[in-house]
């Protein structure tokens, strides 16, 4: 039992990161809180995902040990799994390009409503719509 | 409202655990990850692309095209964030003026 | 890979993500994200992803920081939740 869960408390926090982003996108009224939500639901995912390359015991960074002009015979088992790597260095930077169109979005509805809060900018919105009908 | 977010959350999240009751140990050197296509790159990337850092050899050498496309996108969101705030600096200023 | 220190990297993750979304400052909750990506950085490290760990210390740590100030600048700072 104690192996069972010294082998799988890591995934465990990384849904409870997940939950934590989660519940901050839906419940948060407030639409910077409901961004930092996103990050974090990013991030756990992200984590979830470079774990998955992990390799215990005694295995070396990703970078073949020699440098340049190393052509002896390289074994798999001596580095880490470098593909979740590359993958997830891609959704980083995909992640802060909606950022940053987030926040520009953020700004232009803060110029239009004057406020950030979800629920009064869907109140000024019902108040527009009735006295333009 | 937040009882019923609360909830749907520790529903996924419950879901999510018991996925995680079939996942391989954390940090199994034998898993399915671990043995089925990264070897391949880890052996063969110094003789293909003569670069130490593997990370670097497949990210712009065996996966060139997948980061031109990240470019794009790069490129995309910062012209999509300059077309939405056009002109709020001199709106600012022309507030201030009248 | 030491597991003490990944285990306390990992709690102080989740008390940042914590902090960060029940905090009322908006410009206070985006630097403690600041502090939750740097913890991050340092979970990466420990895990062997080194080219993960400085893209984050410098593109989510960074830029997305100075975008969320930045825009908490043209905006306000003040939340009701």
């Amino acid at each position: 039992m104690l192996e069972f869960i010294i082998s799988k408390y890591n995934f465990w926090f990384y849904v409870i990161l997940m939950m934590i982003g989660l519940y901050a996108m839906l419940a948060k009224r407030n639409l910077v809180k409901k961004l930092i939500g996103m990050n974090i639901f990013q991030t756990a995912i992200i984590l979830f995902y470079v774990s998955i390359g992990v390799k215990a015991g005694k295995v070396h960074v990703p970078i073949i040990i020699g440098g340049h002009g190393t052509h002896h015979a390289i074994k798999a088992a001596d580095y880490l799994n470098p593909l979740p790597h590359v993958l997830m260095l891609t959704a980083i930077v995909v992640s802060i390009a909606t950022t940053g169109v987030a926040l520009a979005v953020l700004i232009l509805i803060y110029r239009r409503y004057k406020t950030l809060n979800e629920d009064e900018i869907l109140a000024i919105r019902q108040a527009g719509r009735e006295t333009g009908a | 409202m937040k009882t019923v977010i609360l909830i749907f959350v520790i529903l996924a999240g419950g879901l999510l655990l018991y996925g995680t009751m079939d996942m391989p140990a954390w940090g199994d050197p034998n898993s399915p990850a671990n043995t089925y296509v990264s070897p391949r790159y880890i052996e063969e990337a110094m003789e293909a692309t003569e670069t130490p850092n593997i990370v670097t050899a497949v990210l712009a050498d065996y996966r060139g095209y997948d980061t031109m496309g990240e470019t794009t996108v790069i490129f995309t969101a910062a012209i999509a964030c300059a077309l939405l705030l056009r002109g709020i600096g001199s709106a600012r200023k022309e507030e201030d003026e009248s | 890979m030491i597991w003490q220190l990944d285990f306390l990297i990992l709690i102080f993750v989740i008390i940042c993500a914590v902090a960060a979304i029940n905090i009322r400052d908006l410009l206070s909750a985006v630097i403690i994200l600041g502090a939750f990506s740097f913890f991050m950085c340092l979970l990466w490290t420990e895990m062997g992803a080194i080219d993960v760990a400085f893209t984050e210390a410098s593109v989510a740590t960074a830029i997305s920081t100075l975008l969320f100030v930045g825009a908490i600048y043209k905006t306000t700072r003040r939340s009701k939740d």
